[in-house]
């Protein structure tokens, strides 16, 4: 009877082979997915259960050669934003309330052209109790916004030494893609100029990082690794804070003093103070500053504006490393010792100065700047009167002698190079010659030949010679030490987290220009009759210390006169040397030499007195 | 009666059903416990699974017990007690909505049951009796005919709860039965091309009425793209979208050997959603690996054969026809539901066999066995039962 078996056998056969192609369906797409592909899955599984936490490590203190905090850190509370706030109008108003900011300025910090606008960008820093507590009561009107405690840079001595701190802010893309960029990432905190960004791999402590195991909601269940941050070291400049005090006040007067009597547009200048044996930079200033606090949580465009606007004479220039001036008459030491070194002239030889001088022609005369005439001046005299026509001469018998030997000897005390100052931004400066002049002219033949007036020029510091303050000083340091220029340093220590010294800057020769003894000698003499019977005797009237120095007054076409003084003291054992620059300043003996004796005062434990002087050489 | 002994007695047993069942259900219990271990009331649901299974036993018992054949004479009003069944839950007072369906009776707040779960088996017996009517051929399409407008009303309800994965599974246990009953090739085709142009003509038409009336009607968006959501995720990202993303991590991560048990870190740190019902076969991918699911699959291979076998061995069609509705019905549900884990079906609510939480699902998988084990007690050359 059972037919129906025979008829049915076929069916059951599919229905089996149904079933079949179902469980290898699923067996083939399993082999797939869990061995083939079973470690991409693995990975999403890891990302979806591990999340990694980051603490900030503290950036390491910049401290003064005593150990006074010129760069600490301190908490704020702080309002970071993620990118998704900027398409949420009634958000951003809340929040401008809230912080009393306006709306302009947040979207401002919150956009961002980088890639990694994902990260919470800092809106507002030190914001107060009321806001944070406000904030975080309502937090559910505020998606994307949170509160949190930063570390940000604190400036116990307010704007002290800005230029050679620096300021820090958020890593660039550009920083991030260096070579040890990988150390850093989005929204972490860096030095962007002076100490702050030249010691940065010192000072950037190690983020600490923290793996935690999290659910599907976010909830931490479980640490699976944790490492501490490291601290960053702390810093231990070569500046005085009290000399540096000094120099700042020194320079605002001495460009007060210029405004008074008549220089109204004097609104920037330099001065600088080294030990000249080992090179230590014991303050350095650079006029207009300016605050380094409105780089905290990010500077506004406006402020950034302002900082870098021509019309406020660019105060983030460090002018004492970056700015490049004629050196005026300040370089005729240069010209002293090079005509002494090469046998072009002597200490005793004489030069007839009628005012107008005419040793190229009368075609090509040229005046000192003391029109009446000085009359017969030795080499001495030619330093301490500033006697234009002594070196008028000096410098045309170089260029007779050819060689182009004035260039070679400037060189040699680091002019045309950079000093190697532990500070970036720093610039070389120029000694002109031939080579240069044809290179520089390459467009017009006609100007490409070197010419006497040229190495005439030279000898008075102006023409095509462009100093840095610092190259300035250093020369001058460079006589006071025999002939040895020490690399010009501001990095005194490296501290470990004992406070204990791990790294200590060791003073080596920058330049040495191999000058004889006596030449110096005759340099030292020279200079200290400047200051006590020549161009600067007023500016040092009554000062206990013997100091050798030298006044300047640059000419720079379209521009007021600009002031410099540069020396060394005590003349006979020297220690210090510090040079002073106001830009359209007027006389040297006059504004910066007033600002010079200051800062040797201090240097030296003196009293620091503000005097006023008269002179009217250049 | 006469020719009962000690040894028949056994032999009347298909003890291999028996064996495999057993061992699905340790597996199952394994695996419950470890996706709930890491849950708070963790140890109750354990423990509920456990009693699930225990009162599995009864409606297993019961089924095997009573002659399957007597049941074709009750298949008129097996029909109405079956479209009470699945209307009970829309009594007032009665039922309650779950996921947007009206899917489970309760009394009093307390759920007791889905009514659709043993509607599947009423539903298969009912077929069968009308489909053995036809004694192996189905071939006119007045049979036919009947056959489907049988199953429309089953089929109507659940769809009205709206339980789209259960309407899914009395279509694919009616195409079982229909290919064990004799249907011709040719009709499946046409079935098949009818109800293709059918749900085309369903979308096309809510489509357009969507865009004609400026909102959504018929079915709504969220509904389809739940639906749609494993041919592409992000149709609902933080929904079905979400739990196929993470149920695929959690099998794909389970890699050849598996995390081990209660080590899955899907599973307990929740990333994904019901590890102990739905999605308790992606505990297993995640826990057991590779190796795990081809237990599984070998486990459900051993089932279904050891199953037809018992269909080829009945004594007469209306046997054959209920074996074959039950081995449908599991294997489109081991399809559906583990398919839904690895991102080849749609997301629905269909629970595994013998592996999900669940004790209406569970009891109704029993009492299936139980049938299973009747129609082989009561096979050819099988006497006096």
């Amino acid at each position: 009877m059972p037919s129906f078996r025979q008829e049915l056998k076929p069916r059951f056969a599919a229905l089996g082979i149904i079933v079949l192609l179902v469980l290898g369906l699923l067996l083939t797409r399993l082999w797939t997915m869990q061995v083939l592909y079973g470690a991409t899955y693995t990975q999403q599984a890891e990302q979806n259960r591990v999340r990694e936490l980051t603490t900030e490590a503290p950036r390491g203190r910049i401290l003064d050669r005593r150990g006074k905090e010129l760069v600490g850190n301190r908490p704020t509370m702080a309002v970071v934003a993620e990118s998704s706030v900027l398409t949420n109008k009634a958000l951003l108003n809340r929040l401008s309330v809230v912080l009393s900011m306006p709306v302009a300025d947040i979207r401002e910090k919150i956009a961002s052209t980088k890639e990694a606008a994902l990260a919470p960008r800092t809106v507002a820093i030190d914001v107060s109790q009321s806001a944070v507590a406000y904030i975080s009561e309502h937090a559910s009107e505020f998606p994307g916004v949170d509160v949190t405690v930063q570390a940000v840079r604190q400036y116990p001595q307010g704007n002290l030494a800005a230029h050679v701190l620096g300021y820090t802010g958020e890593v660039s893309e550009s920083e991030l893609g260096a070579d040890n960029g990988a150390k850093y990432s989005y929204g972490d905190i860096v030095g962007k100029a002076g100490a702050e960004a030249e010691f940065e791999q010192v000072l950037q402590g190690d983020r600490g990082r923290r793996l935690i195991e999290v659910d599907a909601t976010g909830h931490e269940q479980r640490v699976i690794e944790d490492t501490d941050p490291v601290t960053g070291r702390d810093v231990v400049l070569t500046i005085d804070s009290n000399v540096q005090k000094v120099t700042e006040k020194a320079l605002a007067q001495a460009m007060t003093d210029a405004r008074k009597i008549g220089f109204p547009k004097a609104k920037a200048g330099a001065a600088i103070a080294v030990d000249i044996r080992t090179g230590e930079i014991l303050a350095m200033a650079s006029a207009p500053t300016y605050n380094p606090q409105v780089f905290l949580g990010g500077v506004s465009k406006k402020n950034w504006a302002t900082l870098t606007d021509k019309k406020s004479e660019f105060p983030l220039t460090n002018r004492a490393i970056m700015a490049q001036y004629p050196a005026a008459s300040t370089f005729k030491a240069m010209v002293f010792l090079a005509g002494l070194e090469y046998g072009i002239t002597t200490p005793s030889s004489t030069y007839d100065c009628e005012g107008k001088w005419v040793g190229m022609g009368k075609q090509w005369s040229k005046w000192c700047w003391n029109h009446g005439g000085h009359g017969v001046e030795t080499l001495m005299d030619g330093v301490r009167d500033s006697c234009d026509t002594v070196f008028y001469e000096v410098g045309y018998r170089f260029y007779k002698d050819g060689g182009e030997k004035l260039q070679k000897f400037a060189r040699r005390y680091g002019f045309g190079a950079k000093s190697g100052i532990d500070l970036p931004g720093e610039t070389e400066g120029r000694i002109p010659d031939a080579a240069w002049k044809a290179k520089y002219n390459q467009d017009y033949p006609e100007y490409q030949l070197w010419l006497p007036g040229d190495t005439v020029n030279l000898s008075i510091g102006q023409g095509d010679l462009l100093v840095t303050p610092l190259q300035l000083l250093d020369s001058y340091a460079g006589i006071a030490n025999g002939g040895k220029v020490m690399r010009p340093h501001v990095l005194k220590q490296v501290l470990g987290p004992d406070s204990k010294p791990v790294l200590t800057f060791k003073p080596t020769v920058a330049f040495d220009s191999k000058t004889s003894k006596a030449s110096l000698r005759s340099m030292t003499t020279a200079l200290v009759d400047v200051t006590e019977v020549g161009t600067a005797k007023s500016v040092f009237r009554n000062f206990p210390v013997r100091v050798a120095g030298k006044t300047g007054t640059g000419q720079v076409a379209g521009k007021d006169d600009m002031a410099w003084f540069v020396g060394y003291a005590p003349a006979d054992k020297p220690r210090y040397a510090v040079a002073v620059v106001v830009e359209q300043g007027g006389h040297g003996g006059s504004i910066a030499g007033p600002a010079g004796r200051q800062m040797l005062a201090a240097l030296l434990g003196q009293p620091v007195e503000h005097i006023t002087a008269t002179d009217i050489s250049r | 009666m006469t020719r009962m002994n000690e040894r028949s007695r056994l032999w009347f047993v298909n003890w291999p059903l028996v064996g495999i069942v057993f061992l699905l259900a340790i597996y199952g219990s394994v695996m419950v416990q470890s996706a709930t271990s890491g849950m708070a009331g963790g140890p109750g649901l354990f423990k509920r699974h456990i009693f699930g299974l225990l009162v599995g036993l009864v409606p297993l018992g019961f089924a095997w017990a009573v002659d399957y054949r007597k049941l074709s004479g009750w298949i008129g009003p097996l029909i109405i007690f079956d479209a009470l069944l699945i209307l009970s839950p829309h009594i007032p007072g009665l039922g309650t909505t779950a996921k947007g369906a009206t899917s489970w009776l309760a009394i009093g707040g307390m759920r007791l049951f889905q009514p659709s779960e043993p509607a599947k088996l009423i539903t298969i017996i009912i077929m069968a009796g009308i489909i053995a009517a036809y004694k192996g051929k189905v071939e006119q399409g007045r049979d036919l005919a009947k056959v489907l407008g049988v199953l429309a009303i089953p089929l109507g309800l659940i769809l009205l709860q709206p339980d789209l994965g259960t309407g899914m599974v009395f279509v694919a246990i009616t195409a079982g039965m229909l290919l064990v009953g004799g249907l011709k090739p040719r009709w499946f085709l046409i079935l098949g091309v009818t109800a293709a142009v059918l749900v085309a003509g369903m979308l096309s038409l809510n489509t357009t009425l969507d865009k004609a009336m400026g909102r959504d009607v018929l079915i709504k968006d969220y509904q389809l793209n739940r639906l749609l959501v494993f041919v592409d995720p992000t149709l609902d990202p933080k929904g079905a979208g979400y739990n196929l993303e993470q149920s695929k991590i959690a099998i794909g991560s389970g890699e050849l050997t598996g995390k081990g048990l209660r080590s899955g870190t899907q599973s307990n740190l929740r990333f994904l959603p019901e590890p102990h019902t739905d999605f308790i076969f992606s505990v297993t991918g995640e826990e057991l690996g590779f190796m795990g699911a081809l237990l599984l699959l070998g486990l459900y291979l051993a089932l279904l054969i050891t199953a037809l076998e018992i269909a080829a061995q009945s004594r007469d069609l209306f046997g054959s026809l209920i074996v074959a509705g039950v081995i449908s019905m599991w294997t489109f549900q081991i399809l559906e539901n583990m398919g839904m884990t690895i991102g080849l079906m749609p997301i629905t609510g269909i629970p595994l066999p013998f592996m999900s939480f669940g004790s209406s699902f569970m009891v109704t998988n029993m009492f299936a066995v139980g049938m299973l084990l009747s129609v082989w007690t009561r096979r050819q050359g099988v006497s006096g039962i």
